[in-house]
């Protein structure tokens, strides 16, 4: 359970629960509990891959009382963006922060406005004009190159600030956060019924993930277990929705390189996955599949034929874009040694995913955590020790081949399982858990308050592009401006999953 | 003087017949990627209603260029126009101001003022594409020019024209096909192909030639393509009259040079910008091996 402790003792608990980084920080977020006489809360989840469980701390503010607390990302490096997060969100200050610019409020919002704080209204209209300086280096023979936020692609909005020394990239800073959307304030007060449409398309690519999460969240507090055919249901979508984002990934790498076939062949491949996808659940995203209590839609038998088709015919696309991107010794010299994280870096940022995984630090959910049927399926995280681009293709590949065993097994384990119940019902109460599913980007937190009508109080997410963004920043230095967009793809960061 | 009258008619005919077929041979080289890549791609002839479109469309100048902006598109264009009007090829005329040297510095003047212009609008893309086109050329123009040198030497003279009148067609030697392969790898590189630059990225951050052109709408946008177009066309028209020793028509040798353009573009991906010297470097010393075998 998570102990209470007073703002003072934060550094105390930090040091305590991280233990030197073997328990990564999962998440750092605010609430408001002043309604209930608490106060301001922030709340800290560390993985326990021992235990396969989370376990932290809560601060309590007094909403009277001081606001301000000892930063403690000088212990847990992870925990910067979030700390910044909290102040935007919260009006929380990390005293000691090295960087405490606004994260996720820009120069449109005025000072002293903290959206999640209960007394402010969901439509509240507000305008303003914070300061938000770029960081830049400065020298002799130095210049900057700002990128964005409209880029040149069909791409979401973020603004790249390089500090180049001729094509050397000296310092990038990434501003983001530019469409923030504000859904864990617009889904307070709604049902987790009700909410379920807006979590599932907070990223277009990850809705599995999403949905997955937040479902097993409510599951938690009503305190039932989904139904074992549902459960291997959930899995299999999973696996699925991974196929498409790894595939699509794999084509679009080599664009970084203007590798042409390749990119054709992984779009031609991401499609058949989609299309599949489609005759799955009835859209290409996966929507609409998976319910508080279980999945909507049944997997038949004949439908299980056809994904064991087109999954088979995909796993032959794959082995030949291996094969493709082995043999090409051009490709190979862009991608080797480029963008290099080291396994410290990944540890430090609690990083997560492909881009962990590449650097050699086996952090994946799947196994971290005991959900859906992954441990029926005797699953090993896949990594690679490099941490370069070449390192997270690779995984990616690895992976890929993983889920075509997966799916193999996960639609032999639903003929043989006689259950047909599909969902059970819920009856919400009042409490609040967390929820985690792997998706293809890597692990995908949420956090989920019902109040005494079921409805919700406060929804966290953590998408797996948020603690993997700041590590963007630490991968280029060193490289040419011209690796950018290949590094930047090798990560695969989703603007929307940040966005939320 | 009636005669060099002819000749300067007949260059500028040829002039003109590049023209006409620039936008073509770009067509055919990317419906050739796009066949290589398994997809349906666009019409052979797609370029030259790109041409048109960008020529209807409004030209948006900032108002922090200069004079240089607008007049590089134009100097750009010119020189490869009348580089084309030069360029040995179908012509065998007696007289010609087809000189060796007035050819490959005629090219760098166009290359010139494009990087003038890449600096014009101060952008950051624009200078960098700029800076880059420059570091290129540093390593291009001198195996062009001891590409053009073996056939001075071949030939006794810097006359372009001279060298096709002599050419026979049946000059397969080892000199011949080493000027052959590194005249193509300079090509590539001269006219802003992979695995030098991509001519079709979106990538700001990558881009060489297309980082220059980042700023250019409409008719200027327009001249630009037509230039590039017609650059292609004279590097393919020049490597196959001096440089491809098989005695077949000089159309047929510029449609497989596309053809074959086509191909390494589909085999290869954009290399380090730094490896550029690398393959630069072997250009040139397989030249340098050719000019010592002639």
């Amino acid at each position: 359970m998570m102990t209470t402790i007073m703002p003072e003792a934060i550094l105390m608990a930090a040091e305590k629960y991280s233990a030197n980084g073997a328990h990564p920080l999962t998440a750092m977020f605010g609430r408001d509990e002043t309604a209930s006489g608490v106060g301001y809360v922030i709340y800290c989840y560390f993985e326990f891959p021992e235990t396969k469980t989370m376990d932290g701390f809560k601060v309590v503010f007094n909403p009277n009382g001081s606001l301000e607390y000892d930063s403690i990302t000088h212990i847990v490096p992870a925990a910067a963006w979030y700390e910044r997060e909290i102040k935007d969100m919260f009006g929380l200050v990390p005293k000691g922060h090295p960087d405490l610019r606004p994260l996720v409020l820009h120069e449109s919002f005025p000072e002293d406005f903290y959206p999640l704080r209960k007394n402010v209204q969901v439509n509240a209209k507000v305008r303003g004009d914070r300061k938000f300086k770029v960081r830049t280096a400065k020298g002799e023979g130095l210049f900057e190159v700002p990128v964005g936020p409209i880029h040149a692609g069909i791409i979401e909005p973020g603004h790249f600030r390089f500090s180049q020394a001729g094509e050397a990239m000296l310092q990038l800073d990434a501003k983001l956060f530019f469409t923030h959307r504000g859904i864990e304030k617009a889904v307070e007060g709604k049902s987790p019924y009700e909410a379920l449409p807006i979590v599932e398309r907070i990223c277009g690519a990850c809705s599995i993930a999403n949905t997955w999460s937040f479902c097993q969240a409510v599951e938690k507090i009503c305190g039932i277990s989904v139904p074992r055919r549902a459960e291997i249901i959930r899995t299999l979508l999973m696996e699925l929705e991974r196929i498409a984002n790894h595939v699509g990934d794999l084509g679009n790498i080599p664009a970084g390189v203007g590798f042409n076939p390749a990119i054709s062949l992984g779009g031609r491949l991401k499609e058949k996955v989609m299309r599949l996808c489609e005759e799955v659940a009835g859209n290409r995203f996966l929507r609409g599949m998976i319910i508080p209590g279980g999945v909507a839609m049944d997997v038949d038998e004949a439908l299980s034929e056809r994904i064991h088709e087109v999954v088979d015919d995909v796993a032959d696309g794959v082995e030949d874009l291996s094969i493709m991107f082995a043999e090409q010794e051009n490709f190979q010299n862009r991608v080797q040694t480029t963008g290099i994280i080291r396994s410290q870096t990944a540890i430090d940022l609690a990083m997560v995913g492909v881009g962990a995984r590449a650097s050699g630090y086996a952090h994946d959910s799947r196994s971290d955590f005991d959900y859906g049927v992954y441990s029926e399926l005797n699953f090993k995280p896949y990594t690679k020790t490099m941490g370069d681009v070449a390192a997270r293709l690779l995984v990616r590949i690895g992976e890929l081949s993983a889920s075509f065993e997966m799916v193999d097994a996960l639609l032999d384990m639903l003929s043989v399982c006689g259950e047909t119940e599909l969902s059970v019902e819920l009856n919400y109460t009042e409490g609040a858990d967390w929820g985690i599913s792997e998706s293809a980007r890597g692990s995908n937190f949420h956090y989920v308050a019902l109040d005494k009508d079921g409805r919700i109080d406060r929804l966290f997410v953590r998408s797996a592009s948020y603690p993997n963004w700041p590590a963007l920043t630490v991968a280029v230095q060193g490289d040419i401006i011209p690796d950018f967009p290949l590094i930047n793809k090798s990560f695969e960061l989703c603007y929307a999953c940040i966005d939320r | 003087m009636e005669t060099l009258m002819t000749s300067l008619g007949l260059n500028l005919v040829q002039g003109l017949l590049l023209l006409v077929f620039a936008p073509l041979v770009a067509g055919i080289i990317n419906k050739t990627k796009a066949f290589l890549q398994k997809r349906k791609g666009a019409s052979i002839f797609q370029e030259y209603f790109d041409i048109c479109k960008w020529w209807k469309k409004a030209t948006v100048l900032t108002p922090y260029t200069s004079v240089i902006f607008v007049l590089a598109p134009v100097v750009y264009f010119m020189t490869s126009l009348f580089a084309a009007t030069m360029v040995p090829g179908f012509l065998t005329g007696q007289f010609s101001v087809g000189d060796a040297f007035v050819f490959v510095y005629i090219l760098a003047l166009g290359r010139f003022f494009m990087t003038l212009s890449s600096m014009d609008a101060a952008t950051s893309f624009g200078g960098m594409g700029g800076s880059r086109e420059v570091y290129i050329s540093v390593l291009v123009e001198p195996a062009i020019m001891l590409a053009i040198l073996i056939n001075s030497i071949r030939y006794h003279s810097t006359t372009l024209s001279s060298m096709v009148i002599d050419y026979d067609g049946a000059y397969f030697t080892i000199s011949a096909v080493l000027a052959c392969i590194a005249f193509f790898l300079v090509m590539l590189a001269e006219n802003s192909r992979l695995p030098v630059d991509n001519p079709d990225t979106h990538l700001e951050l990558t881009m060489i030639h297309e980082g220059m052109t980042l700023e250019y709408s409409g008719k200027l946008l327009s001249l630009i393509h037509l230039g590039s177009f017609l650059k292609i066309i004279v590097f393919l028209t020049m490597f196959g009259a001096l440089y491809v020793p098989i005695n077949i028509p000089l159309a047929v040798k510029i449609l497989l040079g596309a053809i074959i353009i086509g191909i390494v573009e589909t085999l290869n991906n954009k290399m380090r910008l730094f490896k550029v010297r690398v393959y630069l470097g072997a250009a040139l010393v397989l030249l340098l091996l050719a000019i010592i075998a002639e």
